[in-house]
């Protein structure tokens, strides 16, 4: 199967390509300005639903068959995925853009069919597969929290455009941030971890009692997180949430300890090591939070404090765990598609050699230093320092994804 | 007609690579068994972890490299999973590839 990932991560790396050039555009000016407003809105559901859910989604595709040893349950499903999910993002994109309430509401519930139709799709795999561990059950848990998501944010654009659920607005929309960032890029990640860590180390003989343990912290995190807004929940309740997710973190970083103890290869590669290096990040942030949540609660749930985390997060381990293994996932799709059937009958590179390692390390490096001048910027108020390091983000994003688009010319 | 001997089938087998690891699957200790019977010959072999992306590419690596062969008449691949693969099953020049003792 080729054609499936290939579209969603093709469409995938336009929409960063995309998201990279509107910020560069305006000296990542926006980046400083109030981030709840139209423009936003757009500028993020380009960079979470264009690039990081629709890549994700391509890989689901891609690395499905490799946690299962079986196929997806229809690659046409898929394909009506794809279709009706990129219809709706382009539509809601240009509904924040242009501010028109009624696209909104109409094209997230196009986008939302497109979900319905990822989760039937993977849920149909699963369920034939009916092989539960903690790789499956944490892939099965980031559906449901996809669904969530996808079925607050419509609830939200049906709201814009008609009314009616005004009161639940700001509940709907803390649980939709949360169950997507959480829950669905959350668990996704730390599932397709389980299995694709091993394999880049060549790791064997590892426990995996932890996996359980991070499995468990994690959900109650997810769910304590969104019933706390939901519900209107107080600072404790969302602290604990916080604090769950914390702890499944530090677990997640001990097991992938284990995994390292036991590898019996030297290095998995760049993208990869840089995409555990972000893990640790995420276990530093979280422990920060905490103990800013200890010393005075109302530091952590003010809008700054919110936003630095949000990019520490979103950024700092989403994003970069996408870009790190997107230095495998592509030269994998791309070496099966071209060189797989030639094997044993011409000379075919290795996939190391579709990728320049180098220069994926130093992009990686000068992304994450980006990154850390751009969250000082936002930290100490300094709108230059903020735009130095949201252009050089987007700069060397832009760098970096010219390395992988090369790997398709290999 | 020329006949094909098990050492000369590993050699051949050295030229079929694991494309992520850059290693050839006999060094890796894939290779678990090799049959030879009037020229057909059935390969047992393993992958290092179940559901191994290069399973396809593997398998027609070593159908297409034994197949060229012209004492060989036939190749049948068989993947197995029992006994699964461990990492003592490589040879030491595998180990020094891959940069870890």
């Amino acid at each position: 199967m080729f054609r499936l990932p290939f579209s969603f991560i093709f469409t995938g790396i336009a929409g960063f390509i995309v998201f990279h050039l509107l910020s560069l555009g305006t000296m990542a000016g926006w980046i400083g300005d109030v981030p709840r407003g139209p423009d936003g809105w757009f500028r993020v559901h380009l960079l979470v639903l264009g690039w990081a859910t629709m890549t994700a989604m391509g890989a689901v595709y891609q690395l499905i068959s490799v946690v299962l040893q079986g196929k997806i349950y229809s690659e046409r499903l898929g394909f009506a995925h794809y279709a009706f999910f990129l219809i709706g993002l382009l539509g809601l994109l240009a509904g924040f853009r242009y501010g028109q309430v009624a696209w909104i509401a109409g094209f997230a519930s196009m986008a939302f069919l497109g979900i319905l139709l990822f989760v039937w799709n993977l849920l149909a795999t699963l369920i034939r597969a009916s092989q539960w561990n903690p790789i499956t059950v944490s892939v099965l848990c980031s559906l449901v929290y996809l669904t969530a998501t996808g079925l607050f944010g419509m609830a939200m654009g049906l709201n814009f455009a008609f009314g009616g659920l005004s009161a639940w607005h700001e509940r709907l929309f803390g649980a939709h941030i949360w169950f997507g960032t959480i829950g669905w890029f959350g668990l996704l990640i730390i599932g397709f971890s389980f299995k694709l860590l091993p394999m880049f180390y060549l790791a064997h003989g590892y426990p995996t009692r932890l996996q359980h343990v991070v499995l468990w912290l994690w959900n109650a995190g997810a769910v304590v997180g969104a019933a706390a807004f939901l519900c209107g929940g107080s600072l404790l309740w969302k602290g604990a949430g916080f604090l769950l997710i914390t702890l499944a973190s530090i677990v997640y970083n001990v097991h992938i300890l284990q995994i390292r103890k036991t590898r019996h290869k030297k290095t998995p590669g760049a993208g990869v090591r840089w995409a555990t290096i972000s893990t640790g990040w995420l276990a530093l942030l979280g422990i920060t939070a905490c103990i800013l949540c200890l010393a005075d609660p109302q530091i952590v749930f003010h809008e700054k404090t919110i936003l630095l985390l949000a990019w520490g997060y979103l950024w700092g381990w989403v994003a970069f765990t996408i870009l790190g293994y997107m230095s495998k996932i592509a030269p994998f799709l791309w070496w099966t598609y071209k060189y797989g059937p030639r094997v044993g009958q011409k000379k075919v590179p290795s996939m190391a050699d579709l990728m320049n390692e180098r220069w994926a390390n130093a992009s990686l490096a000068v992304i994450m230093a980006s990154l850390l001048i751009l969250m000082a910027g936002i930290g100490f108020d300094q709108m230059s320092v903020i735009r130095l390091g949201g252009t050089a983000l987007s700069l060397f994003s832009l760098a970096y994804t010219a390395l992988i688009i090369r790997v398709f010319t290999r | 007609m020329q006949s094909v001997s098990e050492e000369k089938i590993r050699e051949l087998l050295k030229n079929v690579y694991d494309p992520e690891l850059g290693v050839n699957i006999v060094d890796l200790g894939l290779i678990y068994d090799i049959e030879i019977k009037d020229g057909h010959v059935e390969i047992t072999m393993t992958m290092t972890t179940p559901g191994c992306p290069m399973h396809n590419a593997i398998v027609g690596g070593v159908e297409h490299t034994l197949g060229a062969e012209e004492a060989i008449q036939s190749v049948h691949v068989e993947v197995v999973w029992n006994p699964p693969w461990t990492p003592d099953k490589m040879s030491e020049e595998a180990r020094e590839q891959l940069g870890y003792f």
